[in-house]
């Protein structure tokens, strides 16, 4: 019996609400703030041969982790799958592969014991081991610093969890209570999709779901076809420097060619830096993920991700490059070039998509990494956070304040309050700043100073803070922004400024003091109109020093 | 005289009866429906009241919602506003949480502060999270916030320091100070609204309460002197977002708290049903023009959430308000959802609505695109003679030009788009309907759909069908149903305060402190107010509990007093099969309590409706005729129609069938039977 199209179209749906339905379930029941506030995870579905399905996450920069790493699994195990079967793994190099502290779990979704999905997650853990608390640093060499290695294995057989292989997880990481909670978030919300596919498969049966999922791969494709129709066709270009490696001094050039064509969206990298001796090294998966993102951003950001959708890019790009890093490269501060490659493709097209696309923004996650013991309870607390900051101009409008990177999605701040009770410091602001930047017609939003006072002698600190020595672009005539930075200041007031930082030692009574970046400006300042003007000045955004130097003053 | 008003944002609805003096029993229950009057809201009220032909001097109780503060948040019509802050944090309110839930928008744009910057101030105080005060304010540091504050013509002012819901000391000198100095301004602390934890929930909270005050004290006033001045000798009740009455002084000291008291007493009216009914398991269901709202009911026990936003949508973060409100799962499928087709070829209804203005293509005032109420015409299921209750008669020559063009796209008829957009719709309703049920771990097959609002009944069977409910119940008057609901309702605070303890044996007794501590807060606020005062008190308490570790937490019921060790262990467990129930697992963790709930209850009299006569008619007598209906997959039948004011108690009959009432069309599909209760509620038994 042919299924009529109305059905088609309620099976469609139905697939596509798993991927929402898994992501709440993981959100609702992780123990660790990274993924319950940053949502720094990713949920979806696959069909048996690792085509996404659907998707629903947190971050944008794990489009490509859902999929890839679907691929291994059917290529490590073949016949090997079983009903009851969870896999898990965090090999950075391969699919699914980001860094060691993204563990991605996937379970096989058998229907009359026939394989017909697989639900997948892949999750930030607070701690995988390695050199520094957090498992990111800035300085490692190698990825042996990283933490723990875990190819794609099996840590549930047919329904039995296998108490060995956790046990080797759980002996090589700093905080096991979070993680193994959070491992079993993540089997949770693959059980939460596979019990809803079943059900799926039930009431429709076979034919009629399989013929869903084809039509809505082929409905993605030929939604992102139609927003490629109106982009402008031909090929453009960006480079770009990336601030450093974190070991050495040496800025990176990195470049992208962009061929726009009817029915091909061509990135290619070839130039690019080759792969360096510090961690920020991106893998050729998550080059995948960065080039999907923007290509999202650019055609139709709201339609639901699938494989469909992404059938239209091709990416070239030489082996062993920073884009395309390989064993035993550190990679645990990746994203930093991975929203490079994102970050070159949308300088490449803003002049050509203003209203998609605005001036440079952050581009830095600006994570940070706070490790020491609670000054209440003595307990020793790890925080990791990324820290929101200021998006670029547009045509027509002044940039974002205080958001998270474009790397970062449905991320939330860690809330003041909670930060105080749960880590033990003190906040002592939280607040945009007016450091020098973003000029324009339209001007950068704001970046935000973010104050912790230690009140303790044994926390460390890691930050990696990007674009410290590269501000985000300011086009069409808009100053660049401000740089992130973290800086420390001493109880005794000495003053040090970093881009990239590795457990450094605080003590009571100093600050650590992040700040953002203020995203480019947009347009000739000069013509940025009066009105303007003496609105930021009454909202403090800019300061009457500011105005008269770049803005040609208030008039009369 | 029993009566309750509330008002809409199309109609102002009115419900009442008298009560037996020797019987005790309900009699002559009558219902109004006038015009909302914008922005004079009272007058509405009135016009209802006249409209019933009721003397106000003749009433013993009067209940009333009203959408003055949903409407100034939507609208921005309300005060103009100012924020002091802890200093340091006055951005927080424009920070937000960062977020961007339309994640691959990189156009985004976040929702603007209530506040700008300019009046959002700081003053030097402090607190910690273990609520000790760091820095005490200096209220003198005042003076100049208020001097400019006055210059800029602010008429509200919103507090919020850091960790006042643990240490509201500085919070309460400042507001006091500020009274004092300047009587007129609208001035709300953060903790006299919320006393959770989360700074910039709890800053906004505050701020959209100041901005909201001055309204709603004024509308609340003005409303008072009317009903004085027509004869009311009582005090009147204010419908709240928790289900619940409450003063009209308790209103007017936290006005957010009426945010959602439309859809909660629609709820409630159903929770009540329940109870009358003895139905212990309910879904509700309110199907309006715009959009489609359930919530699940267990033991006539709604859920509440603090998790409330206003503006949320799956692009846009919203604005946070952490009051009390029953959980309401809300899609924008109603009967002016507009269908289409995108440019991928997907057929879609909704979120878009074609409004009252210029409404379903068949209204014939200019909408050109057809809409759910347009399918539903189009297979025969509204009577094109009782179309909006046979005030107009519909343009079908209209709704052929609406579907044409989605007829040519899909390639097939106007009868199999409509049915088609009917069972998209269907879809849409029922992953709302599964979001309250299986997403929690309660199966529908064990509940029943109580299906109100102007589209209830005409979706409700199918949406039963499709989720195997038993049962679908379609109360008397549903179309005024949320003013009824009121009537069942009690007098209600809810008082909830972050304090996490862990539950372990030695924190018993610091539990119960807490607990009692709050229930001695929750009766104080009762004393001496107007129409709390003769009523009988009784309190219930929730926690929020989680794993350690874990952030969100999960409401557990615990008894009322005495929580002891054997207390502890029983919410350990029910915590554990909460969890498990909600997210298929648990862990062996040590548990704490993060939020401490007690609830506040004042007995109003509340009185079953009257039972209908029965006259010995017949289901044939009801009739009024033979429609050709189509039923999609259930196939395409003469249909009998009934007419629902010539039904009474006792009579059953089978789907396939219509029965019409002035608002309403209920859809009864083959193999369904009807059978009509003492009350004249609509049992539709799926099974039987």
């Amino acid at each position: 019996m042919k299924t009529d199209p109305y059905t088609l179209e309620i099976i469609k749906n139905a697939l596509v609400a798993i991927g929402d339905e898994m992501f709440q379930t993981m959100a609702r029941t992780s123990m660790s703030p990274i993924i319950y506030e940053a949502l720094d995870f990713s949920v979806g579905i696959t069909d048996a041969r690792g085509e996404l399905i659907a998707q629903g996450q947190g971050t944008t920069v794990l489009l490509a982790m859902i999929d890839s790493f679907v691929h291994d699994i059917l290529e490590k195990f073949g016949n090997a799958i079983r009903p009851g079967d969870v896999f898990i793994g965090n090999d950075p190099y391969r699919g699914g592969g980001t860094h060691l502290s993204d563990f991605g779990l996937a379970t096989p979704i058998f229907h009359d014991d026939t394989l017909v999905a697989f639900a997948v997650n892949k999750a930030h853990w607070l701690d995988v081991g390695g050199a520094v608390p957090g498992s990111f640093s800035t300085n490692a060499t190698e990825i042996f610093q990283e933490g723990i290695q875990m190819p794609i294995c099996k840590i549930i057989d047919q329904g039995v969890l296998r108490q060995d292989i956790l046990d080797i997880i759980i002996a090589n990481i700093r905080v096991p209570q979070e993680s193994v909670g959070d491992m079993w978030a993540g089997v949770a919300a693959n059980g939460v999709a596979e019990r809803r596919v079943r059900e799926l498969f039930d009431k429709y049966g076979h034919e009629a779901v399989l013929t869903a999922k084809e039509e809505l791969l082929d409905y993605g494709e030929a939604m992102v076809k139609h927003e490629l129709a109106g982009l402008p066709k031909g090929e453009f270009f960006a480079e770009d420097l990336i601030d450093d490696d974190g070991l050495g001094d040496t800025p990176l050039k990195v470049m992208v060619k962009i061929t726009i064509t009817d029915d091909k969206f061509v990135a290619d990298f070839t130039g690019s830096a080759p792969q360096t001796m510090g961690p920020i090294n991106n893998s050729r998966t998550g080059l995948t993920s960065a080039v999907r993102l923007i290509f999202k951003a650019i055609t139709n950001p709201q339609v639901p991700a699938n494989s469909g959708s992404f059938r239209p890019i091709e990416i070239v790009c030489p082996d062993r490059t920073v884009f395309t890093a390989e064993r035993p490269a550190p990679v645990s501060t990746y994203w930093e070039t991975l929203m490079y490659a994102v970050d070159l493709i949308w300088r490449a097209l803003a002049p050509h998509v203003p209203e998609r696309l605005g001036a440079g923004h952050m581009l830095s996650v600006c994570s940070v990494v706070f490790a020491g013991s609670h000054a209440d309870t003595g307990k020793s607390t790890i925080l990791v956070q990324p820290l929101v900051g200021g998006w670029g101009g547009g045509d027509g409008r002044d940039g974002q304040s205080g958001q998270f990177a474009a790397a970062d999605g449905e991320t939330y701040n860690v809330p003041i309050e909670i930060t105080e009770a749960r880590y033990g410091v003190l906040v002592d602001q939280y607040a945009f700043h007016t450091e020098d930047g973003g000029h324009g017609e339209h001007r950068g939003g704001k970046g935000v100073v973010l104050d912790y006072r230690m009140r303790t002698d044994d926390f460390a600190v890691t930050g990696s803070f990007g674009r410290f020595k590269y501000p985000a672009w300011g086009m069409a005539g808009g100053s660049d922004g401000s740089p992130n930075h973290l800086d420390i200041i001493r109880a005794d007031g000495s003053h040090e400024v970093h881009g990239k930082v590795t457990g450094a030692k605080v003590a009571k009574g100093d600050v650590v003091r992040m700040i953002t970046a203020t995203g480019g400006g947009w347009g000739d300042p000069k013509r940025r109109c009066k009105a303007a003007l003496r609105e930021d000045l009454r909202n403090g955004f800019l300061t009457a020093e500011q105005i008269e130097r770049h803005y040609g003053g208030l008039g009369d | 005289m029993r009566v309750a008003t509330d008002v809409g944002g199309t109609f102002t609805d009115l419900v009442c009866y008298d009560v037996d003096k020797q019987s005790g029993r309900v009699v002559g229950l009558r219902t109004a429906k006038t015009d909302t009057t914008y922005p004079q809201f009272d007058e509405g009220v009135m016009n209802a009241i006249a409209k019933a032909g009721l003397d106000p001097a003749a009433f013993d109780f009067f209940a009333h919602g009203t959408t003055v503060v949903i409407n100034a948040l939507l609208s921005r019509k309300g005060a103009k506003t100012g924020l002091i802050t802890t200093k340091g944090f006055r951005d927080v309110l424009e920070i937000a949480r960062g977020n961007r839930p339309d994640l691959f928008n990189l156009a985004f744009k976040k929702p603007e502060p209530f506040v700008p910057r300019y009046l959002r101030r700081e003053v030097d105080e402090r607190s910690t999270y273990l609520g000790e005060v760091l820095t005490v304010l200096d209220p003198a540091t005042l003076d100049p916030i208020l001097a400019d504050f006055r210059a800029e013509g602010v008429e509200a002012i919103a507090l919020c320091f850091l960790h006042a819901y643990v240490s509201p000391a500085n919070e309460i000198a400042a507001r006091d100070y500020i009274r004092a100095a300047w009587p007129n301004v609208s001035v709300i602390a953060s903790h006299e609204i919320s006393r959770e934890w989360r700074e910039y929930e709890r800053t906004s909270t505050a701020v959209l309460t100041a901005y909201v005050h001055p309204a709603a004290k004024r509308y609340l006033r003005t409303l008072q002197t009317s009903l004085d001045a027509a004869g009311y000798g009582h005090a009147p009740y204010i419908m709240q977002s928790n289900g619940g009455i409450d003063t009209v002084e308790g209103a007017i000291r936290n006005p957010i708290a009426m945010v959602e008291s439309g859809p909660a007493s629609g709820v409630l009216g159903a929770a009540a049903l329940g109870t009358l009914l003895g139905e212990d398991k309910i879904i509700a269901l309110d199907i309006g023009g715009t959009t489609a709202k359930c919530s699940l009911i267990e033991n006539a026990q709604t859920r509440i959430t603090t998790e409330y936003r206003i503006e949320w949508s799956r692009t846009n973060p919203g604005y946070p308000i952490r009051t009390p409100v029953i959980e309401i799962v809300e899609i924008g499928n109603g009967g002016g959802s507009i269908a289409g087709i995108d440019a991928g070829g997907r057929l879609y209804v909704g979120p878009e609505s074609a409004g009252a203005s210029p409404g379903p293509a068949a209204y014939g005032r200019g909408g050109t695109r057809p809409t759910t109420t347009d399918a539903n015409l189009v297979t025969g299921r509204i009577n094109p003679a009782n179309f909006l209750g046979g005030e107009i008669t519909p343009d079908l020559d209209n709704v052929h030009r609406a579907f044409a063009p989605l007829v040519d796209r899909l390639d097939g008829d106007i009868g199999s788009v409509a049915r088609g957009i009917i069972r998209i719709a269907n879809a849409n309703m029922v992953n709302a309907l599964k979001l309250v049920s299986l997403n929690k771990g309660h199966d529908p097959r064990d509940f029943t759909l109580v299906a109100y609002g102007g589209g209830g009944a005409m979706h409700a069977v199918m949406l039963a069908e499709e989720l195997q409910m038993p049962k679908v119940i379609i109360p008397v008057n549903s179309s005024v149903f949320s003013a009824w609901g009121m009537l069942m309702t009690d007098l209600r605070r809810d008082f909830v305060r972050t304090q996490v303890v862990l539950l372990a044996g030695e924190n018993a007794a610091r539990i119960e402190e807490i607990f009692a501590a709050m229930e001695g807060t929750a009766r104080a606020s009762f004393a001496d107010e107007a129409g709390s005062g003769d009523l009988a008190l009784r309190v219930q308490r929730y926690a929020d509990m989680r794993y350690l570790g874990q952030e969100h937490s999960v409401k557990v019921e615990l008894p009322d007093g005495g929580f002891d060790a054997a207390v502890l262990a029983a919410a350990i467990e029910r915590f554990h099969v909460t969890h498990e129930r909600e997210y298929t697992f648990r862990l062996q963790l040590p548990v704490e309590i993060v939020n401490f709930h007690v609830v506040a209850l004042g007995d109003v009299p509340k009185h079953d409706p009257e039972k209908l006569p029965v006259t010995g008619r017949t289901p044939d007598d009801a009739m009024s005729g033979l429609r050709t209906v189509d039923f999609d997959e259930h196939g395409v039948h003469e249909a009998r129609i009934y007419d629902r004011d010539r039904l009474e108690p006792g009579m059953r009959f089978a789907g396939p069938c219509i029965v019409e009432e002035a608002a309403a069309t209920l859809v009864v599909t083959p193999g369904r039977t009807v059978a009509v209760d003492d009350y004249g509620n609509l049992h539709v038994h799926m099974n039987a």
